[in-house]
């Protein structure tokens, strides 16, 4: 037996945890508190040796997955398994999810401490929500990750509304829970309609079984509407441009649950879908562009309603959003590489598109680390203060330290100073996009505009993580605050801190050749090809795009200081009632809440307008017509009894007069029986 | 020989006599002899085909047929007996509270 093939253990460990925790939490430690973290803990060990035991396996070698299978449903010819299929990706995501749910979990013990038995509830649900995000790793299938991807889901639905109950802003908690579960059911539906025409073209949903035959389909007509059909699943997952709207409002939720959705889980699934369908996604460059537009907008859409947000959760909400648009960003770019690349048998554009490659899965795994880290940092500073408004905290920097620190660490990583993790995948991913333009490809203008829009987006995020920092930790102090946070929260948070700085320098490593692998064993013809470390690190330092963007983000770092620290220009002349528009239009999120509201108000209340009428009006009368002829012609028949024996004589006498006439003319018409 | 017409004119007639006297009459006891009368009529009609026909099945019918009414005579006097012990009387008319 090799180690890898316990990977199925990985998944199961919180499943059973999840029983556990749900059933008999109360009655241990913590209310399910240690079970939850153990099963985390566990599912982590587990994954760490399957990848171990897969990384020193003849398979990692060929650069074949190992695939497991069982029948699951057999319908005619199509039979869809249920198993497990390890690559190098699945094993980072089952990596870096399981770590980090581990330290959330840890620190969950300290935040939630005063649930009392809501706790196991919680509990309960964040170990399903492991289990959601490694059962989805490890799927086999289109199908059977699907099936993890909605488990996902319902826990972020029944976690983001924890506090819908008992609570004083419990509706607000409630349609927020809501607003998740139906934005993203809305792409969740995109995202099944793309598996039917997967399903439709390949006969099967099998990984293995689609990628050895992307090549025979990919002229099929249908296959570029499956791949923007299953882009819609990830712009629903993963937040994008028309659907991001539900991740600020899920801030409602324990600040943990934002910390797992935004840094573990939840929509890490919809970049590893695009991860995960390279093999298909690169069949149709046309459609790459388009995952490249969605990513780049929503990166500075995002930030820029961070720029003069005053809650510090919807904040880092903003600056997910626009992290993530940079992952889109990176995937779509290298897939278009890719894509042109094996059409034209230009090596080289293979070699920059797995560089594009490498960079978003890098960035999801910098961006898990430090994104973690500063939603656990707000998590320990709203639990010290009660509030969530930045203009209730300052000055807290004294009085909680290792908050302030830690999170300053965060902040530099997001902000992509260099040596801290997040400089070196942003550059990546900046470069990614600015590729096809640099080598005169079709969409290079396109890629030009979204290169540029990334630039952008770097500085706004330096600004406002740093106005966030400011405004959080130094100056005078403008509320109470309990002091520093016990040591399950802050222990987690030294952990992390380590992470976001060194999970960068990975890239020096063999890390991109590992990344690259799993590439390598999807698409075994497309001759993937990866530049060694420290080459890459040296190309990141030769070009000059890198020292602009640096540049930007300590120019934005530097505005921050000087309006929120200093008070050189007074950031209060914002708020007076003169707003200017641009400030109205983004502290109103762009009016997208208020469209969506009236969509769903005008149009999806006009529509249930109409369907009520054809039902009242339609149905209801059918049914009821029927009803009533047949009781009424009931009641009339019911007449004919009338109890007198003589009457009912005369009935049968007469027909079998009617019988006998009937006889009489078929007799004389028909010419005898 | 007899035309065969007279006999099925002759148990057409005892059929349509019996058929009357059920739908005119409301005496119980009367209503069975009539429709002993319809059931005798068939049997005329029964002999006289096997006679002309030559077959004896429908004479084996008879015999079956007059044993039926033996039988149902029997059932519908027990019936009327009864009838007559619940109700005073045996009128048909007034025996009408099977109904809507």
């Amino acid at each position: 037996m090799e180690l890898y093939e316990f990977a199925w253990l990985v998944p199961l460990i919180p499943c059973i945890c999840f029983v556990l925790a749900g059933f008999i939490g109360h009655k241990t430690p913590q209310c399910g508190g240690l079970i939850a973290i153990a099963g985390a803990a566990a599912a982590f060990v587990m994954a760490a040796l399957v990848s171990y035991g897969y990384y020193t396996s003849d398979l990692y070698k060929a650069a074949e997955p190992f695939v497991q299978n069982m029948d699951w449903l057999v319908v005619g010819k199509i039979t869809i398994q249920f198993g497990i299929y390890i690559d190098t990706l699945s094993c980072i995501m089952m990596l870096f999810a399981s770590f980090i749910s581990t330290l959330i979990f840890i620190y969950s013990l300290g935040y939630m401490h005063d649930q009392e038995g809501r706790r196991r509830r919680y509990f309960a649900e964040v170990s399903l929500f492991l289990t959601g995000m490694l059962g989805l790793a490890v799927s086999s299938n289109y199908l059977e990750m699907f099936v993890f991807w909605e488990i996902m889901g319902l826990c972020s639905y029944l976690l983001i509304g924890f506090w819908s109950f008992n609570h004083e802003e419990a509706v607000e908690k409630s349609s927020a829970a809501k607003k998740a579960f139906l934005v993203t059911r809305l792409g969740d539906v995109c995202l099944m309609c793309g598996l039917f025409i997967l399903l439709y073209i390949f006969g099967s949903l099998d990984y293995q079984n689609i990628f050895g035959s992307i090549e025979a389909h990919k002229d099929d007509v249908l296959l570029p509407f499956a791949i923007l059909l299953m882009f819609g699943g990830v712009i629903g997952k993963s937040a994008q441009f028309p659907l991001h709207d539900w991740l600020p409002d899920a801030m409602a939720g324990p600040t943990t649950v934002s910390a797992l959705i935004h840094a573990a889980t939840m929509v890490k699934a919809g970049i590893y879908l695009v991860a995960r369908s390279y093999p298909i996604f690169t069949q149709c460059e046309e459609a790459m562009v388009f995952v490249a537009a969605i990513g780049g907008f929503t990166a500075i859409y995002a930030a820029s309603m961070a720029l003069n947000n005053m809650n510090i959760k919807r904040v880092l909400a903003y600056s997910t959003l626009s992290q993530l648009g940079y992952m889109v960003l990176a995937l779509g770019a290298g897939a278009y590489l890719i894509s042109l690349g094996t059409k034209n048998g230009d090596a080289n554009l293979i070699k920059l598109g797995t560089a594009g490659y490498i960079a978003g899965i890098l960035h999801m795994i910098n961006h898990a680390f430090f994104k973690a880290l500063l939603f656990l940092g707000s998590g320990s500073v709203i639990h010290a203060v009660g509030t969530e408004d930045m203009r209730m905290m300052g000055g807290l920097r004294k009085k909680m330290p290792i908050t302030a620190y830690t999170m300053l660490i965060g902040c530099f990583s997001i902000a992509g100073i260099p040596i801290f993790s997040g400089f070196w995948s942003k550059d990546l991913v900046l470069e990614a996009a600015f590729a096809p333009f640099h080598e005169g490809l079709g969409f290079g203008s396109v890629f030009c505009v979204l290169f540029v829009l990334g630039m952008i987006t770097a500085f706004m995020t330096a600004f406002y993580m740093f106005r966030m920092w400011f405004m959080t930790f130094t100056g005078e102090p403008r509320g109470h605050c309990h002091g520093e946070s016990p040591k399950t929260m802050t222990f987690p948070l030294l952990i992390l801190s380590v992470f976001a700085i060194l999970s960068g320098l990975v890239i020096m490593g063999n890390f991109g050749y590992y990344v690259a692998r799993s590439l390598k064993t999807s698409m075994p013809t497309a001759g993937i090809f990866v530049e060694k470390g420290m080459d890459v690190v040296k190309e990141i330092f030769t070009t000059p795009a890198t020292y602009v963007a640096l540049v930007l983000a300590i120019v934005g770092i530097a505005i921050a200081f000087f309006m929120y620290s200093k008070k050189a220009y007074d950031p209060e002349k914002f708020d007076q009632d003169k707003k200017p528009l641009y400030y109205r239009i983004v502290a109103k999120r762009y009016y997208f809440p208020e469209m969506y509201n009236q969509i769903s108000w005008k149009l999806g209340y006009g529509v249930a307008k109409g369907v009520e009428a054809i039902d009242k009006q339609l149905i209801d009368g059918t049914v009821n017509g029927l009803s009533n002829a047949v009781v009424g012609g009931g009641d009339g028949l019911a007449r004919v009894e009338t109890g007198y024996v003589r009457d009912y004589a005369a009935y049968v006498a007469l027909g079998v007069l009617i019988l006998m006439g009937i006889f009489a003319v078929i007799f004389i018409y028909g010419g005898g029986f | 020989m007899i035309n065969m017409g007279f006999f099925l004119v002759l148990a057409a007639a005892l059929f349509a006599i019996g058929l009357f006297g059920l739908l005119s009459n409301k005496r119980g006891i009367v209503s069975l002899m009539c429709i002993e009368l319809m059931l005798n009529a068939a049997n005329i009609n029964f002999v006289t085909f096997a006679s002309f026909k030559s077959d004896a099945t429908g004479q084996v019918f008879v015999i079956m047929s007059i044993a039926v009414a033996a039988a149902e005579v029997a059932v519908g006097i027990a019936l009327m007996l009864n009838a007559y012990k619940m109700k005073k009387t045996t009128e048909v008319d007034k025996l009408s509270t099977m109904r809507w």
